[in-house]
């Protein structure tokens, strides 16, 4: 975990709302998949968590949405060259013991953007089954990433593009025949709960959890959830990577 | 190299920067990033008898210059806190062992409990996030005063720092009660009872609905209550409020403050207290100050 000072190379639109933002780090930071950073946006006293989609030596790559006028400043006021304070690496990130052979990765939204990193972690020696929604053709995006997977499939609430359905019903239709050894996902709370309703118990998963956040570090308690057995879990330093089976959804 | 050590109540800090309460742990996960035995001592999150799972989320939100929280006083219990952080910490700085209690006998306790492992005590008597406890005492003086001597009787050797909620009608008022119950400093502001509402929603953002305001925002508030406290009392003050630099800490010592506590700036800027610290001998060093001490209350009124 460093703070760093982040030069800009790249911040461009890449889907409707959806930004991609490009950094240098002072020096190279080795990052895990899954984990995330924390941004500083000039004149915004709170960082902006965001996942981090790709790593390679000190370029770092994180996509967001503008949701805000934090995200609305980050994406028209920073440009190559420009600098912002980063925190990071942050979080547990997702963890792949070595022995699955099948990873499925089941996203979301903007929780397509972590799994990237997965998939970019781990083509090479596992084989990764993609199933990605969006919620229309405009917002499709990082398509040349995602097809590093073995398989994939877009899924689109309106079937503008791929099949039309979620995510999770795209992962229910291959899941007798590709067999994940473990899921892994991130996207909106009724994603993951429908996850955990259609393969809760049956395989591993894990899920990465959003929530709001403070120092970003552990210390503040600000951003906690709950687990299934009552006791509440900092999402920025237990997560945000948790046991599908462990943590509680409807909280 | 300007002298930074100042004195609190008979112990030496060295120097006037302390983490505030409820935005640093109990330090374990900022040493990460830094030596925290840079810092001139560690203000706890708050403690209390028994562990607290804290209010729901969104526990935090942001407004231009501030931020709002409702943690709820999440914590471990004090217990946990003396059997598995206090020597681990103690062993890096000064321990400023926040503690809350939900009705005035808890205070007490708690306090009898950390009598003589800690530095000292700071009594939170203005959580504004905690429906029973908290701001309810540190509202009206005498209840300042009850609960401050209650807490006093339970301690016979570490000196006990009262921390003042700004929502109140007069905070020289409330600092002189402290100073009656036998505080030995007081410290303040605590936040400002806000609220945030998303309009899209129609509904406020943080689960509890109202929260603290922290941050910026509240400095020249934060800097005039300091100043009308530190003119109340005899006892020492601990000043905080939105101190996001080395220019700010000055700002408060000058207004009456011997020490400082940094809070939401740890979240904009995770290495804000070291920076601070080096700022303020940076600060004291061109100015030609050579003890920081020498700043405390140095502002001169106008006319």
């Amino acid at each position: 975990m460093v703070e760093t000072r982040a030069t800009v190379l790249e911040n461009v639109r890449i889907a409707e709302n959806i930004y991609a933002l490009t950094f240098a780090t002072e020096q190279p930071v080795p990052i895990r998949p899954g984990q995330f950073c924390m941004l500083g946006v000039a004149g915004f006293p709170l960082r902006r968590p965001i996942a981090v989609c790709k790593a390679e030596g000190e370029r770092v790559t994180v996509c967001y949405r503008v949701n805000g006028r934090g995200t609305e400043t980050l994406a028209r006021g920073y440009r190559r060259g420009h600098t912002l304070p980063v925190l990071l690496p942050l979080g547990n990130g997702f963890y792949v013991r070595g022995e699955e052979r099948r990873i499925a990765v089941v996203g979301g939204g903007v929780g397509v953007f972590p799994l990237i990193s997965v998939i970019r972690a781990y083509a090479g020696e596992k084989e990764i089954y993609a199933y990605m929604g969006f919620r229309n053709r405009a917002a499709v995006c990082m398509q040349y990433e995602l097809q590093r997977s073995k398989e994939l499939v877009i899924a689109t609430d309106d079937g503008s593009f791929g099949t039309r359905g979620t995510a999770v019903q795209a992962l229910m239709e291959d899941f007798g025949r590709v067999k994940p050894d473990v899921i892994l996902s991130c996207g909106p709370l009724p994603m993951l709960r429908a996850l955990k309703n259609a393969v809760g118990g049956k395989v591993p998963a894990y899920v990465s959890l959003e929530e709001r956040m403070g120092c970003g570090v552990g210390a503040c308690l600000v951003c906690v959830c709950t687990l299934t057995n009552g006791a509440h879990a900092r999402v920025c330093k237990d997560g945000p990577v948790f046991d599908l089976m462990e943590v509680d959804l409807d909280g | 190299m300007a002298d930074l050590r100042v004195d609190l109540c008979g112990v030496t800090l060295k120097n006037p920067v302390i983490p505030a309460s409820g935005t640093f742990g109990f330090g374990r996960e900022f040493h990460e990033l830094y030596d925290i035995s840079v810092l001139g001592g560690v203000a706890t999150k708050g403690l209390t008898l028994e562990p607290r799972a804290g209010n729901p989320t969104p526990r935090i939100a942001e407004r231009r210059g501030v931020i709002l929280n409702a943690v709820g006083l999440q914590n471990p219990g004090v217990r946990h806190f003396i059997e598995e952080d206090l020597a681990w910490l103690r062993e890096k700085t000064k321990v400023i062992a926040n503690v809350a209690g939900k009705e005035i006998g808890e205070y007490g306790q708690i306090c009898a409990l950390l009598d003589g492992k800690v530095d000292f005590i700071e009594l939170n008597i203005s959580c504004p996030n905690v429906k029973c406890g908290g701001m309810a005492f540190g509202i009206r003086p005498e209840n300042v005063e009850q609960v401050t001597r209650t807490a006093k009787a339970a301690l016979k050797t570490t000196p006990l720092i009262v921390k003042l909620s700004p929502n109140v009608e007069s905070i020289a008022e409330n600092a002189r009660a402290a100073e009656r119950g036998g505080a030995d400093a007081v410290s303040l502001v605590n936040t400002f009872t806000g609220m945030a509402i998303d309009i899209e929603r129609r509904r406020p953002i943080l689960a509890n609905n109202t929260g603290g305001v922290s941050g910026a925002g509240i400095k020249p508030i934060a800097v005039r209550m300091v100043y009308e406290a530190s003119h109340a009392v005899k006892i020492p003050v601990i000043g905080m409020g939105g101190i996001a630099c080395a220019e700010d800490a000055v700002e408060f010592m000058m207004a009456g403050a011997c020490a400082v506590e940094v809070g939401t700036q740890n979240f904009t800027d995770a290495l804000a207290c070291p920076k601070i610290i080096a700022g303020l001998e940076a600060w004291c060093d061109a100015h030609g100050v050579g003890r920081v001490r020498d700043l405390i209350g140095a502002v001169r009124m106008n006319g």
